[in-house]
C-alpha cells in the first residue's frame, strides 16, 4: 500500500508588510505559498534581504504575517494567542539561531534540558535524552561547559542539540553556520542532516552558501520576498 | 525548575544581585530603625506620662472628672480596695487625696498641690520614689515630713531639713494648715509637676486633712500593662456605676492625641522614604530587566510561556528581596537593640523634649520582634510591587522584539 503524503506544514498566501512609519511600507513577503511533508530536509536560500528569516519567524509563531495562514501538523497557528504560540514552540518547534543564543547562565546540559524540563519531563529522562542527543552531535564531553566557555562551533551544535532533544515535529534554523568557518559548517549540517534522518524531524534551513544549499533534499528560493524556484531532490 | 533558574540567574549577574540586596538592605534597616525609634520615644512619652505619676487606671467617683470637688470623692477606700485587689490581673491598688494648698516660708507664698500617699505602695505604681534628687524618700510612717518638687522648693527657696507651713482646706471643709519639714526633694522632669506638687505619707495627711477612708482617686497597677484597657472595664464593671474607672489613654486623651498626630508625621515620613524605596528599586529593576530582554526573548522563541517569564523573573525578585529583608532586618534590629539598652542621648535637649512629654533626654529605642516582623514582610512586600510594573512591561514584548533588542 502506498504511504499517503500529508502536508504537513502548509504556508498559504503568506505576505508581511514593515511600515517603519506611517506612510512607508516595505514588503519583506509577498504571497508566499509552500507545502512541506513530514521528514523533509529543506533550505531556504536567498539573496540578503530576501525574506529567508522572516519567513522562519512566521512558520515558528514568533513573527505574525500581514495576511495569509501557517497551519502546522493540521493546525492553524495565525491568529493563536502567545501563550497557545509559546506552547506549540515549547512541543512541536525547535530553533537554531544565526546567533547561537543559549541562556548564558546556563551549561550546555542544562540549555539542551531547558525545553524539556518546561514539556514536564523527568530529570533521569532529560538527562539520558540530552546525552544521547549530544553524543550525536559530538558534544557529550561540553555538557557541563558555560556557552562563553565554548567556541562557536560548539556552541552552534549545543543550539541544535536543544533545538532537536525535545523531539519537536519541526525545527527552524535560521542561517546556523553563517557565524562558522566551512569545514565547521559543512559539520554541523551533515550532523542536522543525520539528526532528520535518524530522528525523522522535519529540518527548515536558510542559508545563502552554496556549499550548504547543496546538501539539503529541498532548496527553495527567495528573492525580494517572492517564492522564485522551490527544487526537490 | 522555574525557581532553580531563577536562582541560576541572581547568582550569575552577581553584581546586580548585590546592588539590588544592598538597596533592600539599606531600605530594610532603615524601616526597621525608624519604626522601632518611632515606636521607642512614643513608649518613653507613655512611660514618662504615665508612670511619674498618673498611673495606668485611676479609679474615681462618678462624677470627680466633670466637678472634681470633695462631694465627688471616694468616701470608703477600704471597700474599693478589698473589692479591687481581688480581681484577676490587678498587681496594686492604692489611694490618694489631693488637696490644693498654700505653701509658705517667710514672706513667701506658692500655691501648689498637696498629696497624700501611701509612700511603699507608690514606689511601684509611680515614679516619685525614683525621681529623689536630694534628701531622702518617704516612709508610711513619716509624720510631717514633705518630699517636694525641686522646682516648688526653688521658688520657695527650702532645700532639705527646712520648713515650710501650708494652709488648705479639709475634707471636711474645715481649715487644714500644719508645719512640715522637707523630707526630700525630688524631679522627674516634667516641669510643671515639679513646680507644683508635694507629697505627704497619707496616714498623717488624713489626720490633718480630715480624709481617713477618703481619696480624690485611686490608682490600679495591671499585672499587664498593655492590658490596662481590657482591665478597667472589668473594675469598672465590678465596683459598679457609683465610680469611674479610667485607663490612662482616657486620663490622658491629650497625650494620645499627641502621639496620634506624632505617628501620623512619623507614617507620612516613612510613606515618603516608601515611595522613594518603591521608584529606585523599580527603575533599577526596569534597567536589569531590559538589559536582559534578549535573554528573555530566547527565552520566549524557545518555548517559555509569558506566564513563565513572569514567574522566573518574581522568583528572581522573590529570593533577592528574602535576602534583602533578613539582611537589612537583621541590621536594623541590631540597631534597635542596642539603642534599647543604651538610649541614644541628646545632651542640651531637655527643654525640647520637654515640650513632647519626654522627660529625659535620652530616647530608646523599642526592640519588639513582631513590630521587626511586620517590616520586614512590609519591606518585602513593597519590593515584590516595585518589580512588577518592569516584569509586566518587559513580557509585553513579542519574542521577536526581545530577540532584536540591543
Amino acid at each position: 500500500m502506498t504511504p499517503v503524503m500529508t502536508e504537513f506544514l502548509q504556508i498559504r498566501q503568506i505576505s508581511k508588510l514593515y511600515q517603519p512609519d506611517k506612510e512607508v511600507e516595505v514588503p519583506a513577503l509577498d504571497n508566499i505559498n509552500l507545502s512541506i511533508e513530514k521528514g523533509e530536509f529543506v533550505v531556504i536560500s536567498g539573496p540578503s534581504g530576501s525574506g529567508k528569516t522572516t519567513l522562519l519567524n512566521i512558520i515558528g509563531g514568533l513573527d505574525l504575517p500581514t495576511e495569509g495562514q501557517i497551519i502546522l501538523d493540521g493546525k492553524l497557528l495565525t491568529g493563536l494567542a502567545e501563550r497557545e504560540l509559546a506552547g506549540i514552540r515549547r512541543d512541536h518547534i525547535g530553533f537554531v539561531f544565526q546567533a547561537y543564543n543559549l541562556l548564558p547562565v546556563l551549561t550546555a546540559r542544562e540549555n539542551i534540558e531547558y525545553v524539556m524540563k518546561l514539556q514536564g519531563r523527568s530529570r533521569e529522562k532529560c538527562r539520558a535524552r540530552s546525552l544521547m542527543v549530544a553524543e550525536k552531535l559530538g558534544i557529550a564531553s561540553l555538557l557541563d561547559k558555560l556557552p562563553h566557555q565554548l567556541s562557536g562551533g560548539q556552541q552552534q551544535r549545543v543550539a541544535v542539540a536543544r533545538a532537536v532533544a525535545p523531539t519537536p515535529k519541526l525545527v527552524l534554523a535560521d542561517e546556523p553556520t553563517a557565524n562558522l568557518d566551512s569545514k565547521s559548517a559543512a559539520a554541523l549540517i551533515d550532523m542536522m542532516e543525520k539528526l532528520n534522518r535518524e530522528e525523522g524531524v522535519t529540518i527548515i534551513f536558510s542559508s545563502h552558501d552554496p556549499l550548504v544549499i547543496a546538501k539539503a533534499r529541498r532548496s527553495v528560493v527567495l528573492k525580494d520576498g517572492k517564492l522564485v524556484t522551490d527544487i526537490c531532490e | 525548575m522555574l525557581f532553580q533558574f531563577a536562582l541560576r540567574n541572581v547568582l550569575a549577574h552577581g553584581k546586580r544581585s548585590v546592588v539590588t540586596i544592598l538597596l533592600g538592605t539599606i531600605s530594610t534597616a532603615l524601616l526597621v530603625f525608624s519604626s522601632a525609634w518611632m515606636d521607642g520615644s512614643h513608649q518613653q512619652m507613655i512611660k514618662n506620662a504615665v508612670e511619674i505619676y498618673p498611673g495606668y487606671i485611676q479609679i474615681t467617683g462618678a462624677e470627680f472628672r466633670q466637678s472634681p470637688s470633695f462631694e465627688h470623692l471616694l468616701f470608703d477606700v477600704d471597700k474599693i480596695q478589698a473589692e479591687v485587689i481581688d480581681i484577676a490581673g490587678v498587681a496594686l491598688f492604692t489611694p490618694r487625696f489631693e488637696a490644693f494648698v498654700l505653701f509658705s516660708v517667710g514672706d513667701k507664698t506658692v500655691g501648689g498641690m498637696l498629696t497624700g500617699i501611701n509612700p511603699e505602695k507608690e514606689r511601684r505604681v509611680s515614679r516619685l520614689c525614683a525621681a529623689l534628687k536630694d534628701g531622702e524618700y518617704l516612709e508610711n510612717n513619716d509624720n510631717n515630713q514633705l518630699y517636694i518638687g525641686n522646682e516648688l522648693a526653688r521658688r520657695l527657696q527650702v532645700k532639705v531639713g527646712d520648713e515650710l507651713v501650708f494652709i488648705g482646706t479639709g475634707a471636711d471643709y474645715s481649715f487644714a494648715a500644719d508645719r512640715l519639714i522637707v523630707k526630700g526633694i525630688f524631679q522627674t522632669g516634667l516641669f510643671e509637676f515639679d513646680a507644683g506638687s508635694a507629697f505627704l505619707a497619707k496616714s498623717y495627711f488624713d489626720r490633718i486633712m480630715a480624709s481617713k477612708n477618703l481619696a480624690t482617686h485611686g490608682i490600679v497597677l495591671p499585672e499587664n500593662l498593655n492590658r490596662s484597657a481590657q482591665l478597667a472595664g472589668v473594675i469598672g464593671r465590678r465596683i459598679g456605676p457609683k465610680y469611674q474607672v479610667a485607663d490612662w489613654q482616657q486620663t490622658m486623651a491629650g497625650l494620645v492625641k499627641s502621639m496620634q498626630l506624632d505617628s501620623c508625621f512619623g507614617y507620612i515620613t516613612l510613606a515618603i522614604i516608601f515611595i522613594v524605596i518603591f521608584f529606585v528599586v523599580m527603575i533599577y529593576t526596569l534597567l536589569a530587566v531590559f538589559a536582559r530582554l534578549k535573554e528573555i526573548g530566547i527565552m520566549r522563541a524557545i518555548g517559555t510561556t509569558p506566564r513563565q517569564v513572569f514567574a522566573i523573573l518574581l522568583w528572581e525578585s522573590s529570593i533577592l528581596g528574602f535576602i534583602s529583608v533578613w539582611v537589612g532586618g537583621l541590621i536594623g534590629a541590631a540597631f534597635a537593640w542596642y539603642f534599647c539598652i543604651h538610649p541614644l542621648v541628646f545632651s542640651g535637649m531637655e527643654e525640647q523634649f520637654k515640650q513632647y512629654g519626654l522627660a529625659a533626654s535620652a530616647i530608646p529605642s523599642a526592640f519588639e520582634p513582631l513590630t521587626i516582623g511586620r517590616d520586614m514582610a512590609v519591606m518585602f512586600l513593597l519590593l515584590l510591587l516595585s518589580t512588577l510594573y518592569p516584569i509586566i512591561k518587559v513580557n509585553r514584548y513579542q519574542p521577536i522584539e526581545a530577540l532584536h533588542h540591543v
